[in-house]
């Protein structure tokens, strides 16, 4: 190897290194301020002196009750947002290259919505007798919902490809309101409806409830779901021109499809039956992305990642302060930004078409 | 034999669109393929390319049989340009012939400097050095056509597979991507509609309703009794000031 190249390889590490900081220091500051504003702010410094309470043994003298919401209520729910961002981010990002088309999503596809009706059946129905958890009944309800959308676009004789862009959202809708009536009519049809969580989570999605134990489940899913999808960046990429092309650049397309399509449901369902379905996040972000850093794939998987993260920390916080003494559901928050933002994705796409 | 084709047959749904079709392709050579629309010559490409899997026979790649080889090995051997394909990511030439060294990348060989110069190589064969930077969505179906190739090219294949790539292009376009796939120094398989432009290739095969007629040089196979069986047409041969041979068509009254 010659000087030059070694040269530009520490370069490159080099520049890898700092963006990774950047990016950790970044989430870490809006956690930081999820955790402080609220309806009762907390200082910053106050912030710090908990977690070094909790996490290295400092012996800071605090207010419990301070000491208690910033670590059970505040902390767990900013860092459950952040994961929740990030894997709806890159599942939308996966979903585009997949479908090749500009407006998938999970939310827009129905997957969100095919995930809370197989939460809410192993809640309420009680299928698999206890011993199927939320996140797998999700899991299930989202894969099912996917294929039905694809075949139902199919049988329109639409599915994957340029042309199809309109027939899959059309399938979506169709998708995404039966399984939101199915959600509903479960709910409503349970006896037991008071101790479960209402239709409006489901449908609209609310970080309340979030403790440690859903930390635990959602920060691995998301790391090791966002890890997957990079590791296939390059396959990714080799989608832009369809499945056929990416198979004559030596892609084994079936096996990528179903692994980065698996991966992007299994993210999607942990995190509806954490939080319930959260909208446009999936669609808003990989788009703001591309606009910033491109389409290549080894770039816009982590910015998405990142961006969508600190987008749905920035979210929450938008949900507990906008309305003085009350707590919009989170879903609230990133329509108004989404949807303005969807218009714009769509006046743009006729553009390029 | 670089690439062959045994009894090749594909079925969609019971419906059988492709029947016992052999093929030898030769080292070197420029194999036009030619037929009516539905003849069945972009899926003889895409069984041939790997894209599609065969119902019946076998396709083998340099004396190895395809369907044991990897995607990876298969795109390292052989690229395969489709007839149209577009996108509606905003990436630039250069992004789009990058795409050609997936096949050569992994996780223990990242980009190098030798991709680098690959690309730069693949540009400068089709003519578009100078136009890295220029967006996908600002280039001509002529231009698009040239980085499509350019892709190819930079897979380092031994064959490469076209799909009617003058498809939809100007006189001009057709004739200098034909001139550029001819002058490569690579085997080729080309589906063609011109049948004056397949007469310029090493050899010409004949599918009609899902079967290879015949394979051979332009003249053997061109006559006029073939032409009037599989398109449906009278012709008649022209001979041009400078010795070859044009084809005049006629509708049968």
């Amino acid at each position: 190897m010659t000087d030059i190249t070694v040269e530009r390889d520490r370069r490159i590490a080099t520049r890898r290194i700092s963006y990774l900081l950047g990016s950790v220091f970044l989430l870490l500051i809006a956690v930081a301020l999820g955790v402080s504003v609220g309806e009762t702010s907390m200082p910053i410094h106050l912030v710090g002196q908990t977690l070094a309470n909790k996490i290295f043994g400092a012996s800071y003298v605090l207010d419990p009750i301070d000491a208690g919401i910033i670590w059970n209520y505040r902390l767990t729910r900013a860092i459950v947002a952040a994961c929740c961002g990030a894997s709806l981010a890159v599942s939308g990002v996966v979903l585009q290259a997949m479908l090749r088309n500009a407006l998938a999503d999970p939310y827009i596809l129905g997957i969100s919505a095919g995930a809370s009706t197989g939460a809410v059946t192993v809640l309420i129905l009680g299928i698999g007798g206890g011993l199927l958890s939320l996140s797998i009944g999700a899991f299930a309800g989202s894969l099912v919902a996917f294929l039905l959308v694809i075949m139902l676009a199919r049988a329109a004789g639409g599915g994957v490809g340029i042309q199809a862009t309109g027939l899959i959202i059309l399938a979506g809708i169709a998708g995404s309101q039966l399984f939101n009536a199915l959600t509903s009519f479960i709910i409503t049809r349970s006896a037991n409806a008071e101790q479960v969580r209402g239709v409006m989570f489901w449908l609209m999605g609310n970080l309340s409830g979030v403790r440690w134990n859903d930390v635990l489940l959602a920060v691995p899913i998301a790391i090791v779901g966002v890890c997957i999808c990079i590791w296939h960046r390059r396959a990714l990429d080799a989608f832009t021109f369809g499945a056929d092309s990416a198979a004559s650049l030596g892609v084994p397309v079936r096996r990528v499809q179903a692994i980065v399509i698996g991966t992007a449901a299994m993210m999607t369902a942990v995190m509806v039956s954490i939080v319930g379905s959260i909208g446009f996040v999936g669609i808003v972000i990989p788009h703001a992305a591309r606009f910033l850093v491109g389409p290549r794939h080894a770039r816009l998987l982590p910015v998405s990642a990142l961006m969508g993260a600190v987008f749905l920390v920035f979210a929450d916080i938008g949900s507990r302060v906008l309305v003085p003494n009350q707590v919009l559901p989170i879903g609230v928050i990133t329509a108004l930004v989404g949807a303005p933002g969807f218009a714009l994705i769509l006046i743009r796409g006729r553009r390029i078409r | 034999m670089i690439l062959t084709a045994e009894k090749l047959g594909w079925k969609v749904r019971g419906i059988s669109i492709l029947q016992n079709v052999s093929l030898d392709v030769e080292e070197g050579e420029t194999l036009g393929l030619i037929g009516p629309n539905g003849s069945g010559k972009s899926t003889l490409l895409k069984l041939l390319a790997g894209i599609l899997t065969p119902s019946s026979g076998h396709v083998s790649l340099q004396g190895q049989a395809m369907a044991r080889m990897s995607r990876r090995q298969v795109g390292q051997t052989l690229a395969f340009v489709e007839q149209q394909s577009d996108t509606f990511e905003r990436l630039t030439v250069r992004d789009a012939v990058e795409l050609g060294r997936t096949a050569w990348l992994s996780a223990l060989r990242p980009w190098s400097a030798e991709d680098d110069r690959i690309v730069r190589e693949a540009l400068r064969q089709v003519d578009m050095s100078g136009m890295e930077k220029r967006s996908w969505h600002t280039l001509s179906g002529g231009e698009k056509q040239r980085v499509h190739i350019a892709r190819a090219l930079a897979q380092q294949p031994k064959i490469l597979l076209l799909d009617e790539p003058t498809n939809h292009l100007d006189i001009q376009h057709q004739l200098s991507i034909l001139g550029l796939v001819k002058a490569l120094p690579i085997t080729s398989v080309i589906a063609l509609h011109d049948l004056n432009q397949a007469m310029t290739c090493d050899r010409i095969g004949v599918m009609s309703k899902g079967t290879l007629l015949a394979v051979g040089t332009p003249t053997e196979i061109l006559t006029l009794d073939l032409i009037r069986d599989v398109f449906g047409v009278t012709a008649r041969f022209i001979r041009d000031t400078d010795g070859s041979h044009l084809i005049r068509f006629q509708s049968i009254q």
